[in-house]
């Protein structure tokens, strides 16, 4: 914990397949205008929406007087890889976003996961999947066996639709409570 | 007429082999996928193209923060060269690299001259897309 500075920061990185949400998510919690850095699309993303992250995306969310979130959103293509590098390196916390209504990229969903999981062991991690809202999507603890997560792993899941302010924010607290278990388990074992 | 891809590839190539002290260049569409290169051995161009896309990105980004009008280019500059990204056309994005003896004026020019080169070869009217 950053003892000296009198605000703590904590940094979230948000990824996932390309068309999870992560971009929208972001500027849903976000209280600042957010840092995007979107392009139009030429590859197969097309089919899912115009544009498209190919840098990062970045928010801030304060909680009371004494807690800043920063939340940086990845590109979704593995073209990209170098970016999750840079971000993940420096995360606090990490959110796996998954498309529930496109079974299609469950398999890139989980190559992300085990990208996460070598890279960032260490680093709170919780599944959100999004796009709950469509008739097609599937209930999200039914994706975690698609994703190779057991169910005894104790990686937190939840099914938002990311547009809402309520379930983001429900997912960045979660995130922010088990983040702090950590560091005050830390703290103590210390 | 499509846009013909190995004539720009030439023009690369033409560009990298005569100009002194440059190493490679490369055109990528925006969002970061390659169009055609003249690479280094072991450069993957694949990985160029969304490096410098994601570059230019939030080059352009920070710009708009930081009020600096249009920008002309993204400039790396380590001991052993240089690395200009700059944007091309609206669908096009070019990246330059040079060794360490490269001299910042003279890759200016040329990077100015193989734009103007490669502008008209990249734009096709969008009825013509097929």
């Amino acid at each position: 914990m950053e003892r000296t500075s009198p605000k703590q920061v904590m940094r979230i990185v948000a990824t996932g397949p390309v068309g999870a949400g992560k971009t929208t998510l972001i500027k849903t919690i976000s209280e600042i205008d957010v840092v995007e850095t979107d392009r139009a699309a030429t590859d197969d993303s097309v089919l899912l929406k115009p544009n498209t992250t190919v840098a990062m995306d970045f928010g801030r969310i304060t909680f009371g007087p004494n807690m800043a979130v920063h939340i940086y959103g990845t590109p979704g293509q593995e073209r990209f890889s170098f970016m999750w590098d840079i971000l993940v390196h420096r995360a606090h916390a990490l959110m796996l976003l998954v498309p529930l209504h496109r079974p299609s990229d469950f398999f890139m969903a989980s190559k992300m996961l085990r990208y996460l999981q070598f890279h960032a062991s260490d680093v709170p991690l919780v599944v959100v999947g999004t796009h709950r809202d469509l008739p097609d999507a599937w209930p999200a603890e039914e994706v975690l066996p698609a994703l190779g997560i057991e169910p005894d792993a104790g990686i937190p899941i939840f099914s938002v639709n990311a547009t809402q302010t309520h379930e983001a924010v429900q997912v960045l607290i979660a995130l922010i409570e088990q983040y702090q278990r950590l560091t005050q388990s830390h703290a103590k074992a210390g | 007429m499509a846009i013909n891809y190995s004539a720009i590839q030439n023009v690369l190539q033409e560009f990298v082999t005569s100009v002194g002290n440059i190493q490679g260049a490369s055109i990528m569409s925006p969002d970061g996928l390659a169009l055609a290169s003249s690479l280094p051995p072991g450069m993957e161009e694949d990985r160029v193209a969304a490096m410098s896309a994601a570059m230019l990105a939030l080059g352009e980004r920070i710009g708009r923060e930081l009020s600096r009008g249009n920008i002309e280019r993204i400039l790396i500059e380590g001991d052993k060269g240089f690395a200009m990204v700059s944007g091309c056309t609206d669908d096009a994005v070019l990246i330059v690299l040079t060794d360490d003896k490269g001299k910042l004026g003279v890759l200016n020019l040329e990077v100015k001259q193989l734009i103007a080169r490669l502008r008209p070869m990249l734009t096709f009217s969008k009825s013509q897309v097929a």
